[in-house]
């Protein structure tokens, strides 16, 4: 009974989310995609295959992504888990006028100026790989496991404001999610809403 | 000297930060988008007494603040109370929002001016004659394109007054107006349902009965609950509604939410419900979409639909395709005015309304049994198949060259008042009456489309009733001269000038195959059109042997071969344009699936989408039209088109929710998707090579 329903529920996701956003489905396989780093390098999913991958949808302008730079903890994180083998993509899909564009040169000077962390800056500018994952607002969180699948997808935590205060006490998902697979357990909170400004999307598209 | 230097640096780091972040250099949060203040509908407040507060926005032109649930991005208006003790304020009384649509996202806000109306209490204690000063910290998020977040510290200061106090002369009417427009529970009834389709959402109740649904929208207060973004499929039902809502994050992974709560707003007015999980009552569906906006069908009740359809029907009369038959069986009866032969005209005139009549039902019967089965059709449904448009081409040019004189149909229109006419009569009047609603149809099409495009989306009984009402309405002229001896007698008596009327009248029967014959060029392309003006020619001779033979027999001779060859040509003429294509191209196509269409995309391959099902007549159409044409082969083969096949054949729910997704309850749907990734196009549901072509082209070229 259970079977049948999630089964229909994922005919259901599938028939309904492939147009506009072609939404990943939680435990099915991560659509693949390439982009260029803002080193001007190619970056594709399958680079990183047998290796934890953290997307994190960013705006260089947008209050809430702010809220987690300014206060350090969106590096913090960043630095932490990438030391422990996680790849980490930092991914702008602001189209070119819009607020958060980013070439190659100014990905860097903002990772400069912020101290970033991450594995590597793609440069979505089409929107591309946003909207293959259905990225809402910025930040937007992924996680991918091991073994390639969405392991999580939704805010970075539980607090959906722009306030800095809104900071403590939160319940950081994306960080439990990590301490999860990498204990080899089923990740507690696997979805949750996202939160933040819209990602700057081409609207003419 | 140093302090030059050092704003010298500091311009100089302004200027490389400006350089570095375009985007940004707009330094948020500096210029207000909100002016944000407190107004109160009363100038006072008594002991325990109650005013209400509103946080008033005057929100900046093009920006807009968020309702409670924000949608797929922003955040709504919060207000922390700092109030003397013993006060207390209630939450915001929420109107309902606007929908906001960003690129592919959706949020619900306010746009220009909004008032959010709070209650607040003062203690029973409080002094009278006291000024108390209620502060409030307001945030919100506004945004344009980009969002800022504005605080606001406000205050507002009010007397205690011994009694009831005045009303605000500004601002009591608006804040009245404001709670008296936002969203109330009505006493409906809600339940949801996950289906393949999406969440069904049926709502009934007394207020939704007979109100206005085309609008009809809910705005849920958890944003977990639907996908913003995606449209939501209206079905009525004589009791309420049934939304089909795309599910969001709530209904991931097999689960669902205990309950959806949120606004319905329909016919101007929004209602608060809570839906349970549940089976929807039957009184929440069953009766189709609501009539799209514009065509103001939706107000038409039945009685007027029906009065219509029967001046429809009378004005069709005068239609160049219809006018010529019945002004000829008219004048023919004509010949019955002298009194015995009263009788006759009767029996013919009823003949022919029942002819007509059962015509009209059986078309709008098929049309109802397609639409049923799934098929996308509209009246003129039977003009959508080239074979059928040929034959009805030839059947106009014949009727012409009858009433050009080439030939003659049985007897001669002199002999119409013989005896031996008046004994095949009745059936003969039959099926010019059923023959008259079948060229009719031609002009139907553009001139009755909407009217009878509404009765489809009524229940069946409905539908006839309004197609019934056309064939009376049809019929009426013909069966009224039949009826009425002073109209019978008073048309022109039979004579040499039939002759001049009838040939005549033949050049609309002409211009009606001329127009017929354009269609099938826009249908089939110039091949067919080539072959069908073979036909027509082979036709003319066909009438010409038949006339030769025809004037041959009243000299007394047995034109047998004659007759036999004339018949051999006309069979010869229409076997040529209803035989089907031969020099069909057949097209590689692979079974769909969602993930094969993924697979194939990432490759950078153009995708090309048919859903179809073996029962759907339009897409049997569409296939050997249009899909099945060298064009289109060279096209997808030039262009490197992935051909997908959706068969909906058979029942298959991941087909029915991929077309539920597209606004469509049934097949042909065809979605070309384009190398550059994003949504599929919808091309129309009537192709022809040309559209195919040019999709797959833009398809590859983006």
């Amino acid at each position: 009974m259970i079977a049948r329903r999630s089964l229909l529920a994922a005919a259901v996701c599938l028939g309904l989310a492939a147009p506009a956003f072609a939404e990943p489905q939680l435990g099915q396989p991560a659509p693949p995609f390439k982009a260029l780093d803002a080193q001007g390098h190619e970056r594709s999913l399958s680079d990183f295959a047998g290796k934890t991958v953290v997307l994190e949808w960013t705006n260089s302008g947008c209050p809430y992504v702010g809220k987690h730079y300014g206060s350090g903890t969106m590096q913090a994180l960043q630095k932490k888990e990438t030391a422990e083998g996680v790849v980490w993509l930092t991914v702008s899909s602001s189209a070119p006028d819009m607020q958060g564009y980013f070439t190659g040169k100014t990905a860097q000077a903002w990772a400069a100026k912020e101290h970033w962390a991450g594995t590597a800056i793609l440069l979505d500018g089409a929107g591309k790989i946003g909207r293959e994952y259905g990225a809402k607002n910025t930040p937007h969180m992924f996680v991918i496991d091991k073994a390639g699948r969405i392991a999580y997808m939704g805010g970075i935590d539980d607090r959906p404001y722009a306030d800095p205060e809104s900071l403590k006490g939160a319940k950081p998902y994306v960080a439990l999610a990590l301490a999860d697979l990498k204990a080899g357990r089923p990740v507690a909170t696997p979805v949750s809403q996202p939160y933040g400004c819209s990602v700057k999307y081409n609207s003419a598209e | 000297m140093m302090r030059i230097l050092a704003g010298l640096a500091l311009a100089l780091v302004m200027a490389l930060q400006m350089a570095a972040f375009p985007a940004a250099a707009q330094p948020e949060g500096l210029a207000k988008h909100v002016t944000a203040q407190l107004v109160a509908d009363q100038q006072g407040v008594a002991p325990g007494g109650t005013v209400r507060v509103a946080l008033r926005q005057q929100i900046q032109k093009g920006w807009h603040t968020y309702w409670r649930n924000s949608g797929d991005s922003g955040e709504a208006t919060r207000i922390k109370w700092d109030l003397p003790a013993g006060w207390q304020a209630g939450d915001f009384t929420w109107p309902a929002p606007r929908k906001l649509p960003v690129g592919p996202l959706m949020n619900y806000g306010y746009e220009g001016e909004v008032l959010l109306p709070v209650a607040i209490t003062a203690p029973a204690s409080a002094k009278v004659g006291d000024k108390v000063t209620l502060k409030a910290k307001a945030s919100f998020l506004v945004c344009a394109e980009i969002c800022v977040p504005e605080d606001d510290d406000l205050s507002l200061t009010l007397p205690v007054t011994a009694g009831p106090a005045a009303p605000d002369p500004t601002w009591a009417k608006p804040i009245a107006d404001t709670l008296a427009a936002a969203p109330k529970p009505a006493a409906l009834a809600a339940v949801f349902q996950p289906r393949p389709g999406g969440v069904a959402l049926a709502i009934t109740g007394a207020a939704l009965k007979g109100a206005e649904l085309a609008q009809a929208y809910f705005f849920p207060f958890d944003s977990t609950v639907i996908d913003h973004a995606k449209p939501q499929a209206i079905e009525r039902g004589p009791d309420g509604l049934t939304l089909t809502l795309a599910p969001g994050y709530g209904f991931q992974g097999g689960k669902a939410p205990a309950s959806v709560a949120g606004v319905l707003e329909a016919g101007g007015k929004a209602y608060e419900l809570t839906a349970a999980p549940g089976a929807p009552p039957p009184g929440a569906s069953g009766l189709g979409p609501p009539a799209a906006e514009g065509q103001g069908g939706d107000n038409l009740g039945l009685a007027a639909a029906a009065l219509f359809a029967v001046l429809g029907g009378l004005i069709l009369n005068l239609m160049p395709c219809v006018f010529p038959i019945l002004a000829m069986k008219a004048a023919s009866l004509a010949g019955h005015g002298g009194g015995e032969s009263h009788a006759e005209a009767r029996t013919q005139g009823l003949a022919f309304g029942a002819g007509s009549v059962l015509t009209f039902l059986a078309l709008a019967g098929g049309l109802i049994a397609l639409k049923a089965a799934g098929s996308a059709v509209g009246w003129g449904f039977q003009l959508q198949s080239p074979p059928v448009v040929a034959v009805l081409c030839l059947l106009m040019l014949a009727v012409a060259l009858n009433l050009s004189g080439l030939f003659e149909v049985g007897t001669s229109l002199q002999g119409a008042g013989s005896g031996l006419a008046s004994r095949g009569g009745a059936l003969g009047a039959f099926f010019t009456g059923a023959l008259a609603v079948v060229v009719a149809a031609p002009c139907t099409a553009p001139f009755m489309g909407p009217a009878l495009g509404w009765a489809l989306t009524q229940p069946p009984v409905a539908a006839l009733v309004v197609f019934l009402a056309l064939g009376i309405g049809f019929a009426a002229p013909f069966v009224l001269v039949a009826f009425a001896p002073g109209l019978l007698s008073r048309l022109p008596k039979p004579g040499a000038w039939m002759e001049l009327f009838r040939k005549a009248l033949a050049f609309p029967m002409y211009g009606a195959a001329a127009w017929l014959a354009w269609v099938l060029a826009q249908q089939a392309g110039a091949d067919d059109l080539a072959k069908l003006f073979a036909a027509a020619v082979v036709v003319a001779l066909a009438a010409w042997l038949a006339g030769l033979a025809q004037r041959r027999a009243a000299l007394g001779g047995k034109p047998v071969i004659l007759t036999a060859g004339a018949g051999v040509l006309a069979a010869l003429a229409v076997a040529t344009v209803v035989w089907p294509q031969d020099e069909a191209a057949e097209l590689q196509t692979e079974p769909y699936s969602p993930a094969r269409v993924a697979a194939l995309r990432a490759e950078g391959r153009p995708v090309f989408v048919n859903y179809t099902a073996a029962w759907c007549v339009s897409c049997q159409v569409n296939d050997k039209v249009a899909l099945s044409t060298h064009a289109v082969a060279q096209a997808f083969a030039r262009h490197k088109v992935a051909y997908l096949k959706a068969d909906w054949t058979k029942r298959d729910g991941a087909i029915a929710a991929e077309l539920a997704s597209h606004g469509r309850a049934g097949v042909p749907l065809y979605l070309v998707y384009g190398t550059n990734g994003g949504e599929g196009v919808i091309l129309p549901s009537i192709l022809t090579p040309d559209i195919v072509v040019k999709a797959v082209e833009a398809a590859d070229r983006h």
